[in-house]
């Protein structure tokens, strides 16, 4: 069953596997979202707003719609 | 511009600056430019070019400071900009060379602009900016891999662009940038035989040229119609699919770095736990957001006591200046023009500066600090409901600055309807020219006094003012929500950067420049529209003066000595009420009075709608030509005195002041935003709906409040 990053618990890490197809996603391969990276999810903005993920040292926010796009494998901390 | 050029402006050696957003692009350029900085337009646009000059060693240089973009694929108007010049579409600007700046602590984001960049054959250096964050972070570069790899010489300097900028100067002398072999090989991702079709049709230089064509050439609004169906012929004829082409390429893009940065960049385990803790509180699902009203609160409190020193200080000081100018100079119309139009006019300006400066200088601290993009995290899921995007926050806090950075700060947003309904409500957040208006209604109606201990009254009443700007915001974008319709998706990606302590030399830069902007262009309307108006105010139809004159001195030769002073005032008033102003404001009197307005109100209205910091100015010269110049009274005294003529009535009561303190807050009175707006919209469609909404909303609300206070 394949997870998607905005399924993420706070404090959870996981490896993206791909980005699904989207007019978006160029626009997230081009922030560094590229398959094999580990993210982070951070911090989440309060009623479902957007999503921080920190990746390579970094912290990028997603709305939750964009971070459905990408697909994850989540991993053990 | 230059003294010390010995070229002539077309061959001066040009230097373009580019980066990422937030990695101190503006910093270097300020710091090689100093104060010798111009902001001019790019043709057919609405970004802004922000072009120095830089003197060294006797020969002078342009430097531009492009916008900040993550690559060369143009998503947003910024970023177009950035792809033109940079792919010499735009031969007016084509730089020479490029200092290409990267965040030390974000190397591969870099990189991709930076290898795309190389790719072009744009002869360039490496800036690894803010060497000193990376050094606290434990990230180790070894720049000399990077070198090794790329070909393109690297300098080192720190976030506060003090170290490596003696070194940079000498590398521009000396023009050693390079122009590197090509990092990724683009025939990976297009057949060569298209490649080199262009490449030859355009006679470009290298084939990541002939694939930028290729990809972007059909979007592109400066390429012809005949070249944009050649391009499509051939991608029909090849049956190409350019996103695909695009993601490849972002991928065979990173790979490279990602080797690149491997053997070249290490880090310590944990880096910035600093910024960690404090987006802990910071970004906080509650406590998040009471700091930012917090922070907010203080910036208004703030303002509201450090700036009312210096502009009481301006506001008395040209009140002398007046009467000085009456006592010193000979009576006559030239005296009057003087004491009369010109003193209260200039001081009409310069009584903004402290607080035009102070909330320039607030902003830019938020701005540089990075604590702005954690606003935009916090608000977008709150700014979305009512059609706008979290990147609104920042028009709309600027806005509360002046409407015209504010509006042009929305182009930062992508999607088309977002950004035209952030700019159509920006002018509604109480801009500072607002202020003044409401810190001498406010002065004169409610109480200086304490509550709670330490909240001022005053304070609290102005606090009010701005949130009912907000409110008007909220409504309205609800509205033009319902009204606009768009086919494009909207999103939010942004980066939160790392915390750092503010740079106060670019923060005092702000102040300076955005103050002299104000002085220079809006000073410029205020002090004509003063002349204007004095003039107005001064003259009015022959045989009416003419006739008030002649019975004047007729009751003055017969009055007795103590009532010359009384009769004098009263036809001062009558000489206003028949010059060519007074019977501009008599004449719209019908439609105001509703709202608890005089004639005198009226005038100062009918100026405001070339900017409303008019207000003051205006009542300040109408008050002074119709009262005696020496006894210099402030602008506040002035006011305090008016009475209606018919009941002898206070005409500053509580609910004319609330009432006009309402019509500011929603009346579209300023024609440098709509002038911004025109060109932030390219037409007058926009400017003309804005204003006659914000116009009405004003009337309406003013009269209702006017009905409900008296």
């Amino acid at each position: 069953m394949s997870q998607s990053a905005d399924q993420l618990k706070l404090s959870e890490s996981a490896v993206i596997i791909d980005i699904a197809d989207s007019p978006l996603k160029i626009n997230l391969l081009e922030m560094g979202f590229l398959p094999g990276k580990r993210i982070m999810l951070s911090h989440i903005a309060p009623a479902s707003g957007p999503m921080a993920f920190r990746m390579d040292g970094s912290t990028l926010a997603l709305r939750k719609s964009e971070a459905s796009l990408i697909k994850i494998e989540s991993i053990q901390n | 511009m230059s003294e010390a050029s010995v070229h002539s402006v077309d061959q001066k050696v040009r230097i373009a600056i580019i980066g990422n957003p937030n990695v101190g692009k503006s910093t270097i350029f300020n710091h090689l430019t100093g104060l010798r900085q111009k902001i001019g337009n790019y043709p057919g646009v609405t970004v802004d070019k922000k072009v120095g000059t830089m003197d060294f060693k006797g020969v002078s240089y342009e430097i531009i400071d492009l916008p900040g973009t993550y690559s060369l694929f143009p998503n947003s108007e910024d970023e177009i900009i950035a792809h033109r010049v940079l792919n010499q579409l735009s031969t007016k600007v084509r730089p020479d060379y490029v200092l290409m700046v990267i965040d030390s602590t974000q190397v591969s984001r870099g990189l991709f602009l930076a290898t795309q960049l190389i790719d072009l054959g744009i002869k360039l250096t490496l800036v690894m900016n803010m060497a000193d964050i990376a050094a606290e972070e434990q990230i180790n570069i070894k720049t000399f891999e990077i070198y090794k790899d790329l070909g393109v010489p690297i300098i080192s300097t720190d976030a506060r662009g003090a170290e490596g900028l003696q070194p940079l100067k000498e590398l521009i002398h000396e023009g050693k940038f390079s122009n590197p072999a090509e990092f990724i090989d683009v025939e990976e991702i297009v057949s060569a035989n298209i490649l080199n079709k262009v490449q030859s049709k355009f006679s470009f230089e290298n084939k990541y040229q002939a694939y930028q064509m290729l990809r972007f050439g059909l979007v592109d609004k400066t390429v012809s119609t005949e070249d944009k169906d050649y391009i499509k012929n051939l991608l029909d004829a090849e049956d190409f699919d350019l996103e695909k082409a695009q993601i490849e390429e972002t991928r065979i893009r990173y790979e490279k770095i990602d080797s690149l940065v491997e053997k070249s960049v290490s880090k310590a385990k944990t880096p910035e736990a600093k910024t960690n803790r404090f987006d802990k509180i910071f970004l906080h699902p509650v406590l998040g957001y009471v700091i930012f009203a917090g922070i907010l609160l203080l910036i208004f409190q703030t303002i509201f006591a450090w700036s009312s020193v210096p502009m009481d200080l301006i506001d008395g000081l040209f009140a002398e200046i007046s009467s000085w100018l009456v006592a010193t100079l000979p009576e006559g119309p030239f005296t009057s023009l003087l004491a009369e139009g010109l003193a209260p006019g200039i001081g009409g300006v310069v009584i903004f500066i402290p607080q035009i400066a102070l909330l320039f200088a607030f902003l830019a601290i938020l701005e540089d600090t990075g604590y702005m993009s954690r606003v935009v995290f916090l608000m977008d899921r709150w700014m979305r409901p009512f059609g706008l995007h979290g990147k609104s926050i920042v028009p709309l806090v600027s806005g509360v600055a002046c409407a015209i950075p504010g509006v042009m700060a929305a182009r930062n947003i992508g999607n088309w309807k977002e950004k035209m309904i952030t700019i159509m409500v920006t002018p509604l957040m109480s801009c500072s020219a607002r202020l003044p208006v409401y810190v001498i209604l406010i002065g004169l109606t409610v109480p200086d006094r304490f509550i709670i201990g330490f909240v001022n009254l005053q304070a609290l009443a102005l606090l009010g003012l701005y949130l009912l700007g907000v409110f008007g915001v909220l409504i309205t974008a609800f509205g033009l929500k319902k009204i606009l319709k768009t086919e494009e998706k909207s999103f939010l990606m942004v980066e939160l950067p790392s915390y750092r302590t503010p740079r106060w030399k670019d923060v005092l830069l702000t102040m300076y420049n955005k103050s002299r902007t104000f002085v220079m262009e809006a000073g410029k309307v205020i002090l004509a529209i003063s002349i204007i108006l004095w003039v107005l105010a001064s003259y009015g139809p022959p045989s009416k003066m003419d006739a008030v004159r002649a019975e004047g001195e007729q009751r003055i030769a017969q009055a007795s000595e103590e009532q010359i002073p009384e009769i004098e005032a009263e036809i001062s008033s009558q000489l206003l009420e028949n010059s060519f102003i007074g019977i501009m404001g008599q004449a719209i009197e019908p439609v105001i009075k509703p709202l608890g307005y005089d004639w005198k109100i009226g005038i100062a209205l009918i100026t405001s709608f070339a900017a409303r910091e008019v207000f003051v100015s205006t009542i300040a010269t109408i008050y002074s030509i119709e009262g005696d110049v020496e006894d210099d009274l402030t602008i506040r005294q002035k006011l305090e005195q008016q009475t209606w003529a018919d009941t002898g009535e206070k005409v500053y009561t509580a609910a004319t002041a609330f009432s006009l303190m309402v019509f500011y807050a929603f009346a579209m009175q300023c024609m440098s935003t709509l002038a911004v707006v025109y060109r932030e919209t390219k037409g007058w469609k926009w400017p003309l709906i804005q204003t006659v909404y914000m116009t009405a909303l004003a009337y309406v609300s003013a009269l209702v409040v006017y009905q409900i206070f008296s």
